[in-house]
């Protein structure tokens, strides 16, 4: 008696279940496709759960009778025909509804709340603040445009740093709110329990792919190829990578780990791996795009300029690895995982290669015209501000450098490569004889371009100034002077000394030639033993070649203040001295004669006043003046 | 069918030079070598014209059942892999040489045109990922019309139909090229009239949304163009002049059959996968004394043949595959549409036998559509190494002046 009941139970169950459906296919009535219900009809959405419920036990049912009775009861295939049809409705309508609520609850992210506000406004260093000291302009202002870029590198890096702390690590956030994922929840079961796991999956990702699309435009992802890459102007690329290491944080530390998130919690208790499939149908394509950007920077012409932008965004990459890593765990999305990998060696190797072409680029630097006044080379500043910037990424650049420079011994012989010692260099990792290789050849090449001055006192001044400034940046930078080394820091302090040693010898001792005594006395006159027309004749000559001196070597230009003060002092304490005890001893025999005042010029005073217009860069207007008379 | 047309074909072909550019041949011997190691390095680049041609012998030499297919693509990309290798090793031998004038501007050439290929290579793992979306709308149709995963005998039903249907519609859309795309759409709702009067704003949004997800699943913009980029790798592609061999010592050769090899190769994937504004308008003006020129210049002809066929016109991509999808999801759509039911056994074992060609193309589709796209990968990888290689030891050896 008990089992018609139940029989009829069940089918009286169905029948109602089956009029729900059927009430909501949407391609038999007009009302079905306008409303959706879980949209408009909470409890209407819970009826007609419970009527796929119905139908699916049902559909389990038949296949059991067919499957007893063998296929011969016509009534039974009829039976199972009807409710896979219904099925296939119930189906249908939940793919619907299931987009629906996807696409109603999927709007970009909000990035903007995600910045730290400060971000928008880097300051860009102005344009007098870069020029530094540098009064001198010359021909090669493509040096000075380089020097600005880097210096804004440093800037702009020194702002940013501080605004990624909103996404230094992974952080969630809901996509969806609580009752949406258990309806989607809800109809996933439903889907994948009934075979159409794929629909389930197709849906899914085509909704949240476009989602991701907007939040894409929002963090200003662009889709570039590699040639759009490889044709845009540096200038704007760097503000493009500047915004990609911003936009890839949020996009691996948010945006795909929220997604990833979403995909766990609805369909993590239907069954293993469904979650992966989805987040990854979901994000493989924006993962591609994302990374596509990155890639064509790390095979992007190498140039020196780009270095530090590239290490930045190493810097940033091997910073998010570990994160691409958490959220891209699956074996499915093994490529992505690998792609980071690849493209972060593939900088690393820029940033190596980069280096060892600027090394080269240092040493064949052509420009032949010297630099009047014998200051420092714009190459000299370039390289120096160069290298100081790669000592601020020396973290980085000690992992990377690990193999010596390419130096002397292969070319030795060869007139045009420098050879340095590493025997005196030994325990100095890599990157430190880099530099310090950097060094040796932009040394060689200023020897090469000493050449070019006509006057050989500026040569050796030249030098000196190009060289005491490489100490002083050297000296400035705690990183560098680390680096290089005190050994390496008194080799180049003793360069420049000795510079400016050679620099009084070539001048100066012509001069003081003039003030010895030998020549003056005339032997076998015994009345007076000097020769006034020879006494005459000195002071002529040392008074137009002090003259001569101080002309041009006011012109001159040593632009460090300290060294300017010290080298003027030691020309005062050879000069002052040795003109001070020459007039002592014979200025009574010019004075005796005609015409003193043409012969003894100027005091003592009047040098000392006249070395302090060495070195300023300055014409003199007038002949030295005559202070005390 | 014959088993290997291209025999037929080209047997008069197989005995033309045999040897290199008969300029070299006789120019270089006549050059007292200034260079050094002009014997080896001779030896090695006729190796490698003979390399590069066997390769292309072998491909060439498929039944035309197989051409674009996707075990063929990926010979095809295997023979590139070769190619790409020994060259490397070329120039590897001949770091000297190559730092020199002519040398030095007809690599630079060299590598510009493979910077290009990197983006066709982009362009190709995303209409690879394409496939495999309409692999699963496929995969669908078999789900809902095979009978591989119930465990009992399942009639075919007015529900199963319908699911397969939604499927085709979807794959019908996804696989329209871009051009055509409107045109199409209303073909679509002529063939699928019946079903789909639906105005549902949801639906209306899906089939939005499939157009919407092509343009997602590009990663370049817009505005790129398959065609273009050919064009652009294929710019300036010329063979060297007799005083251009002399200079190099041979080496402009394989410079331009590498040139030849990377422009073709590039072009046959773009024949064959969907992408970006797709155009085959290449021209290939490979001097005949080239060994390799005949086993490329006829595949080209071939495969632009394939592209004129009837039925090919408007295709998105030439892939063998690719037709077998859109004929067997066209017939199945057909048959979806003019079943009544119950089904008769005529046509339920007709729908079986589709369901079986379409369970043909999917395993397919398994078997290779992933090592493709490592593969096309690999292709990247390798032509960014030898350009970095090359590059650096420019750098490090390059005079200004």
């Amino acid at each position: 008696m008990e089992l018609p009941e139940n029989l009829n139970k069940d089918s009286n169950g169905y029948e109602s279940a089956e009029k729900i459906i059927l009430r909501w296919d949407s391609t038999a009535s007009e009302d079905a496709r306008e409303r959706m219900i879980f949209e408009t009809d909470r409890q209407e959405a819970d009826l007609y759960l419970q009527a796929v419920d119905e139908i699916q036990r049902s559909l389990s049912n038949v296949s059991i009778s067919t499957s007893s009775n063998a296929g011969k009861n016509a009534n039974a295939v009829d039976d199972q025909s009807k409710v896979n049809t219904t099925i296939q409705i119930a189906m249908a309508r939940l793919e619907d509804e299931f987009r629906n609520i996807l696409i109603t609850h999927s709007s970009a992210l909000e990035t903007d709340s995600l910045f730290d506000p400060s971000s928008s406004s880097i300051s860009t260093p102005s344009h007098h603040e870069l020029e530094e000291d540098d009064t001198l302009s010359n021909d090669d202002s493509s040096h000075h445009d380089l020097l600005q870029l880097q210096l804004q590198l440093q800037h702009c890096e020194s702002s940013d740093s501080s605004t990624y702390r909103s996404t230094s690590s992974i952080r969630e956030v809901d996509l969806m709110p609580s009752e949406a994922i258990c309806d989607l929840q809800a109809i996933a079961m439903r889907m994948i329990s009934s075979g159409y796991l794929r629909e389930c999956i197709q849906v899914y990702g085509s909704v949240r792919k476009s989602a991701i699309d907007s939040s894409f435009r929002k963090l200003g992802i662009e889709k570039l190829s590699i040639g759009d890459v490889q044709r845009l102007e540096w200038e704007a690329l760097e503000s493009k990578i500047r915004r990609w290491i911003r936009a890839a944080k949020v996009c691996v530390r948010i945006l795909f780990a929220s997604e990833k998130k979403l995909c766990e919690q609805i369909f993590e208790c239907v069954g293993t791996d469904i979650d992966d499939a989805c987040f990854m149908e979901t994000v493989k394509g924006p993962a591609i795009q994302l990374f596509n950007f990155a890639e064509a920077i790390s095979i992007s012409r190498r140039s020196p300029e780009k270095l530090f932008k590239i290490l930045d965004l190493h810097d940033a990459l091997m910073d998010l690895l570990p994160d691409i890593e958490a959220v891209f765990d699956s074996k499915s999305s093994d490529s992505i995982r690998v792609q980071a990998a690849e493209i972060l060696s593939r900088l690393a190797e820029a940033a190596r290669g980069i280096l060892s072409e600027f090394e080269s680029a240092v040493l064949r630097e052509p420009s032949r015209v010297p630099v009047p006044g014998g200051t420092i080379h714009p190459l000299t500043r370039y390289v120096m501000n160069y290298i100081s910037l790669i000592s601020d990424y020396k973290q980085t650049l000690i992992e990377l450098i690990i193999s010596k420079p390419s130096t002397g011994s292969r070319y030795s012989g060869d007139q045009t490569t420098p050879d340095m010692e590493f025997a005196e260099l030994e325990g100095k990792t890599p990157l430190a004889l880099h530099l310090i290789w950097i060094i040796v050849v932009l040394q060689f090449n200023l020897d090469g371009k000493s050449k070019h001055y006509r006057d050989a006192s500026l040569a050796h001044l030249f030098i000196m100034n190009n060289v005491h400034y490489i100490v002083q940046k050297v000296k400035g930078s705690p990183e560098l002077r680390e680096m290089i080394g005190d050994d390496y820091l008194r080799k180049l302090t003793g360069k420049f000394r000795q510079a400016a040693t050679s620099y009084q010898r070539a001048t100066w001792v012509s001069v003081l030639y003039c003030l010895r005594d030998e020549g003056l006395h005339v032997s076998g006159s015994f009345s007076s033993g000097v020769s006034k027309s020879a006494l005459r004749e000195r002071f002529k000559t040392f008074n137009a070649m002090f003259e001569e001196v101080h002309r041009t070597q006011a012109t001159w230009l040593i632009p460090d203040t300290q060294l300017r003060e010290e080298l003027r002092i030691s020309i005062s304490e050879k000069v002052i001295p040795a003109y001070r005890s020459f007039l002592g001893r014979f200025r009574s025999h010019i004075e005796s004669g005609r015409h003193p005042e043409n012969y003894i010029k100027y005091s003592v005073e009047d040098l000392e006043t006249a070395v302090l217009d060495f070195f300023e860069g300055y014409p003199v207007s007038q002949h030295l003046r005559k202070r005390s008379q | 069918m014959p088993a290997t047309d291209y025999q037929g074909t080209s047997s008069p072909l197989t005995n033309i030079g045999r040897s290199l550019l008969p300029v070299r041949r006789d120019q270089v011997h006549a050059m007292e070598s200034p260079i050094g190691g002009s014997a080896s390095n001779e030896a090695e680049i006729e190796s490698f014209q003979r390399r590069v041609a066997d390769g292309f012998h072998e491909l060439a030499s498929v039944p035309s059942d197989e051409l674009l297919s996707l075990p063929w693509v990926r010979k095809l990309l295997d023979v590139f892999l070769c190619c790409q290798e020994e060259f490397r090793v070329i120039l590897f031998n001949n770091i000297a040489l190559v730092k020199k004038s002519p040398m030095d501007r007809l690599i630079a050439d060299f590598y510009e045109r493979t910077v290009k290929a990197l983006d066709v290579c982009n362009a190709i793992r995303d209409g690879i990922e394409q496939i495999r979306q309409w692999q699963k709308l496929l995969e669908i149709v078999l789900c809902a019309l095979g009978d591989s995963n119930a465990g009992y005998q399942r009639s075919l039903g007015e529900g199963q139909f319908r699911r397969a249907r939604k499927a085709l519609i979807d794959l019908a859309i996804g696989m329209l090229d871009e051009k055509d795309s409107g045109q199409a759409l209303a073909h679509r709702n002529r063939s699928f009239g019946r079903h789909n009067t639906s105005g549902s704003h949801s639906k209306d949004h899906h089939h939005r949304s499939l157009g919407h997800f092509r343009s997602l699943s590009w990663s370049v913009s817009r505005s790129w163009s398959a065609a273009r980029q050919l064009q652009a790798i294929g710019n300036n592609l010329a063979a060297p002049r007799g005083n251009e061999v002399l200079a190099t010592n041979g080496l402009a050769v394989p410079v331009y059959t590498m040139g030849s090899v990377l422009l073709f190769v590039m072009w046959a994937l773009v024949a064959a996968i969907p992408c970006q504004d797709r155009g085959l308008q290449v021209h290939f003006n490979v001097p005949r004394q080239f060994l390799w020129s005949s086993p490329i210049l006829w595949l080209h002809e071939r495969i632009l043949e394939e592209s004129k066929k009837r039925d090919r016109k408007n295709a998105c991509g030439l892939l063998r595959e690719i037709y077998q999808m859109e004929k067997c999801s066209r017939l199945l759509g057909e048959l979806a549409d003019s079943v009544q039911f119950p089904l008769s056994e005529d046509k339920e074992s007709e729908v079986k036998q589709r369901v079986k060609e379409l369970e043909q193309v999917l395993d397919a589709l398994k078997e290779d559509l992933e090592p493709l796209e490592k593969q096309v990968r690999e292709v990247f990888h390798r032509i960014v190494r030898s350009r970095t290689e090359g590059l650096d030891s420019f750098a490090r050896g390059h005079n200004p002046e």
